[in-house]
């Protein structure tokens, strides 16, 4: 049993890692834009779709380079032509537009690659368990992990050591004074998002190695994502990464003694949370949308 | 017009124009239209077109299409031309698909209702056709009660019970890898009745359930559960789960390396399904409901034929049900020689598939007093690539009779009440 139980809280690790990753690009939007980005598993599932078109070119791994630069350079776009718009009012607007999004990009996806799965091709040696007896350990996993680790720290390099990220920063905590010292808000606001879609469209070409292709994959993949930012705290990039890692151990550590709890768990979570600590493990005081 | 509050919150008239923009767009017209014609004969298809059975439910859709298009060329239904009108019922909204079946009865006035792929969705819907005496198709919902406990005389269905297909695989999975299971089953209505066909089966034939996890519908990350279900060392683990839960549960197992020490197996599984799985997880022993590699079987390549001209694809199971779904409406009607539904159910009763629908070696037909279709079972085990090209992912080991694994109508629990004259 002890054996099941520490299985289960490796294992959970490594599914809250994957959740962090979803977690922080949505994060990253939400702190400086107070958009509730609703169309972040479209995003994550277009990088995966996108992957599965470059793969046959460029194999694995430029696909897992191109595909979420290329999700990246969309969620410019939509930046520029949508979401710019509903800046500073009500949060309803940008709700219902990433909203509709989702929907679209979900349809959209359906459209093109239609409602059958599809199977995403992952070098053969990296889906072997590393070992008979941690047969969980795959050498995909401990590459997403790794990987998580790589973003996470590439993440908090550029939020603390280079312009943009202390802009972004300063932003998140007052965009006026921020943008009363000069800075171009705007193009902050775009490049952010940028990198949040960047996140995204990374975690949907790892999904798509796990799981493979389905137009709804980001539905399932995107809930635990807010959980986890509730969790950990809004306002917070280390509380998410902390909320993502929970949510896995806990759902997984449900699995051990109530299966069909291992949803609700997370949610209950949540609840929970929000009823004895409602800005989240490290979250700010304060911060609200 | 914005409504913003002093607090920045949302208001409460954003919320009730929210929502009553929601409460109009359900009356919005169905997303398609086909064969619109003076005084057509409506089959009114509610079906999940998005979601997790988005893909079983859109081949479905074809299945009906073919079979619309067949029954106008051939005269349609009592010399009116048919019509289908389609709705999304979604794949796990019961509320959804039962306004959506309202609405195709009430406002669109259909002679007939189809569906549903998910279980759950096709007994709340059955309870709106009954209620309204509405003949009712349901092609691809499996759980027993749809034909059992909960059976109404107008409600008819083409898949299998779900007692049918544990019943064909059950006793031979014991027979040749071990009578120790471990079950992942689906937590919802199609999950818990192939798990209690599983659990009788093991009763009659003396195995063993080590342990049954409930998963909740639409579960992506399977890993605690496979490392839940092989600590009990069994030997064999049972998905009785479906759509895009059992390719990434199988995926993952693979990963794993599970399918080299433990027999990986389930009860139904689908064409769909081993499409999206990679080679190497196009494993383990199942039940097929209907395949379309049958060399034997008349007229198998001209359906195969006029469905691949017509989506490019091969027709899978639900494909089958879809088509077999749609011409029971005319069939029922042609036979009854009137639209009036219990004429109509009647007609039905006992009703044997012409060849040219069946499309499998035994003749299948709707069970008098259950209103459940009887046809054969294919009972196999995939594979990564068959001989009959890129598509034959399924290998047919045994054909077996549904009459001989469908049990009695009275162990189906089903006890039909005809309206009074």
């Amino acid at each position: 049993m002890t054996e099941l139980i520490l299985f289960n809280v490796f294992n959970g690790l490594i599914v809250g890692a994957f959740y962090a990753l979803m977690a922080l690009g949505l994060s990253l939007i939400i702190n400086l834009t107070s958009v509730i980005n609703f169309a972040h598993g479209g995003f994550l599932a277009l990088g995966a779709y996108i992957a599965y078109e470059l793969a046959p070119y460029l194999g694995f791994w430029g696909a897992l380079i191109i595909a979420p630069v290329l999700t990246a350079v969309l969620g410019l776009v939509v930046e520029r032509l949508m979401i710019r718009r509903l800046y500073g009012r009500d949060p309803l607007y940008s709700l219902l537009l990433t909203f509709g999004l989702a929907y679209v990009f979900e349809d959209g996806l359906r459209y093109i690659w239609g409602a059958q799965s599809l199977p995403f091709k992952v070098p053969d040696w990296l889906m072997r368990p590393l070992s008979t007896y941690l047969f969980f350990l795959t050498g995909y996993r401990v590459f997403m992990v790794v990987l998580v680790a790589v973003a996470v720290i590439g993440l908090f390099l550029i939020l603390t050591r280079t312009r943009l990220g202390i802009r972004i920063r300063a932003g998140t905590l007052d965009l006026e004074t921020v943008s009363v010292l000069g800075v171009n808000v705007r193009i902050l606001r775009n490049l952010n998002f940028g990198l949040g879609i960047y996140l995204a469209g990374l975690a949907g070409v790892l999904a798509a190695g796990l799981l493979g292709l389905q137009p709804t994959m980001g539905d399932a993949l995107i809930m635990p994502s807010f959980v986890a930012i509730i969790v950990g705290g809004l306002g917070s990039l280390v509380g998410t990464l902390l909320g993502g890692l929970l949510i896995g151990v806990a759902a997984g550590l449900a699995t051990v003694y109530v299966p069909s709890a291992s949803e609700a768990i997370i949610y209950l979570m949540m609840a929970v949370v929000l009823l004895a600590r409602p800005r989240g493990l490290l979250g700010e005081e304060g911060m609200n949308l | 017009m914005e409504h913003k509050n002093k607090s920045g919150a949302i208001s409460r008239r954003a919320v009730l124009q929210l929502a009553t923009a929601t409460g109009l767009a359900q009356l919005a017209p169905p997303l398609l239209i086909q064969a619109r014609g003076e005084q057509s004969v409506k089959l009114g298809l509610d079906n999940p077109l998005t979601g997790t059975y988005a893909a079983t439910g859109k081949n479905e859709l074809s299945g009906c299409q073919l079979a619309v298009e067949q029954i106008n060329a051939k005269g349609g239904i009592l010399g009116r031309p048919a019509e289908l009108l389609i709705e999304d019922s979604t794949s796990g909204d019961a509320g959804t698909a039962v306004q959506k079946a309202r609405k195709l009865i009430d406002r669109d006035k259909v002679n007939f209702l189809l569906g549903n792929v998910n279980s759950a969705l096709s007994l709340a819907m059955a309870e709106v056709s009954y209620e309204k005496g509405v003949l009712h198709v349901v092609p691809g919902g499996h759980t027993d009660a749809v034909t059992g406990t909960s059976c109404h005389w107008n409600v008819f269905r083409v898949c299998n019970t779900t007692r049918m297909l544990t019943n064909a695989i059950a006793k031979t999975l014991m027979e040749k890898y071990g009578k120790k299971m471990y079950f992942l089953t689906s937590d919802y209505a199609f999950g818990h009745t192939l798990q209690d066909g599983y659990d009788a089966n093991l009763k009659q034939f003396g195995g063993t359930k080590l342990g049954e996890d409930l998963i909740p519908l639409g579960t992506t990350d399977f890993s605690s559960y496979l490392i839940k279900a092989q600590a009990t060392n069994p030997d064999i683990i049972v998905f009785l789960m479906n759509g895009d839960d059992l390719l990434n549960a199988l995926k993952q197992a693979v990963q794993f390396g599970l399918d080299k020490r433990i027999h990986l197996a389930g009860a139904n599984t689908e064409l769909e399904v081993l499409e999206g799985l990679p080679p190497e997880a196009r494993i383990g022993d199942w039940v097929a409901e209907w395949y379309h590699v049958q060399p034997n079987v008349p007229h198998v390549d001209e359906f195969v034929a006029a469905i691949k001209k017509k989506t490019g694809r091969v027709p899978t199971a639900r494909t089958w049900f879809g088509y077999v779904g749609a011409w029971t409406c005319a069939l029922a009607a042609n036979g009854a020689k009137s639209l009036e539904a219990e004429k109509m159910a009647r007609a039905l009763q006992g009703m044997k598939l012409p060849p040219e629908v069946g499309l499998m070696p035994d003749t299948p037909f709707y069970r008098e007093g259950q209103n459940q279709l009887i046809g054969s079972l294919y009972v196999g085990h995939a594979q990564a690539k068959g001989q009959a090209g890129e598509d034959d992912l399924f290998h047919v080991d045994t054909i077996v009779h549904g009459k001989d694994v469908a049990g009695t109508v009275e162990e189906s629990g089903c006890k039909m009440t005809w309206p009074k004259a």
